[in-house]
């Protein structure tokens, strides 16, 4: 059998055309096929025109680059625990300061 | 949009959960260890003593401890006999007088004994760490009093002005 290029089948075979296209299921739209489609249609417009807020995309992509997520992670790290370990020295300077004043200079005197 | 907010609102828990955990993890490998047993670790960390300065100053305030606490064994008593003497009754007898200046007399003995004691230390520590030592006991033991006195003596401590009747 000769076809044509670009088609199936050749004219000729018209009964295997129309035996094709008989055999194509016909499917069955769910009800209000139509209103949903719109709907949905409507809704991805009004997404689209949603007002953005670019300063908040860009800090965000900006947030998410892992040499700046790496670099973010480090320095909070390291400045809380710096402030941690700052914070526990002083307390205790503070506790050995009033341990030596309890035992030179009794409350009754200051 | 919502989603650029809810990656940023995520990031946010995140940093403050990670400045939380190292903050503590910080303060729980710092040093320190809040009461310890020498009661002139202070000196030591305050005022960078060496071992041969910390170990002179010890000397001297193990001599002056037994001093301290007799003072304040007395100032005790003669606080408890004060407190006797006044009684349950309204008025106040001549005895509280009495053991009032006994007291104010054994306070005086015992802080000129105490700054006796800080001018003796702060000689013992390296030049500008003795002077920064006594200045900063001066102010710690008598600026107490000065505060409460410059307070009662300043215009609003109104319950002191005698107005005429």
């Amino acid at each position: 059998m000769k076809t044509e290029p670009g088609t199936l089948v050749g004219n000729e075979d018209q009964p295997l055309r129309a035996l094709l296209l008989s055999a194509r299921p016909a499917p069955v739209l769910p009800p209000r096929f139509k209103q949903e489609v719109w709907r949905r249609i409507e809704r991805a417009e009004v997404a689209r025109e949603a007002p953005s807020v670019p300063w908040l995309e860009v800090l965000v992509g900006r947030l998410l680059r892992p040499r700046f997520l790496v670099a973010g992670l480090a320095a909070l790290v390291v400045v809380s625990g710096t402030a941690g370990a700052l914070e526990r020295s002083i307390a205790a300077r503070t506790a050995a300061r009033a341990q030596y004043l309890a035992a030179v200079a009794p409350n009754t005197l200051r | 949009m919502r989603r650029s907010f809810l990656i940023l609102a995520g990031l946010l828990l995140a940093s403050a959960a990670i400045v939380l955990g190292s903050f503590h993890l910080g303060a729980r490998m710092g040093g320190g260890a809040g009461r310890t047993a020498d009661d002139l670790e202070w000196l030591r960390l305050e005022f960078h003593l060496g071992e041969p300065e910390l170990a002179k100053v010890r000397v001297a305030h193990e001599g002056y401890l037994p001093v301290c606490r007799s003072y304040c064994e007395r100032i005790a008593a003669a606080t408890a006999e004060m407190v006797q003497a006044l009684g349950p009754g309204t008025n106040v007898p001549p005895l509280v007088d009495q053991k009032l200046a006994e007291i104010g007399a054994l306070r005086a003995q015992c802080q000129a004994a105490m700054l006796r004691h800080f001018a003796e230390v702060s000689r013992l520590m390296p030049e500008p760490e003795g002077r920064r030592y006594l200045a900063e006991m001066q102010r710690l033991t008598l600026g107490a009093h000065e505060h409460l006195e410059h307070s009662m003596a300043s215009p609003a401590g109104a319950s002191h002005e005698h107005h005429g009747h």
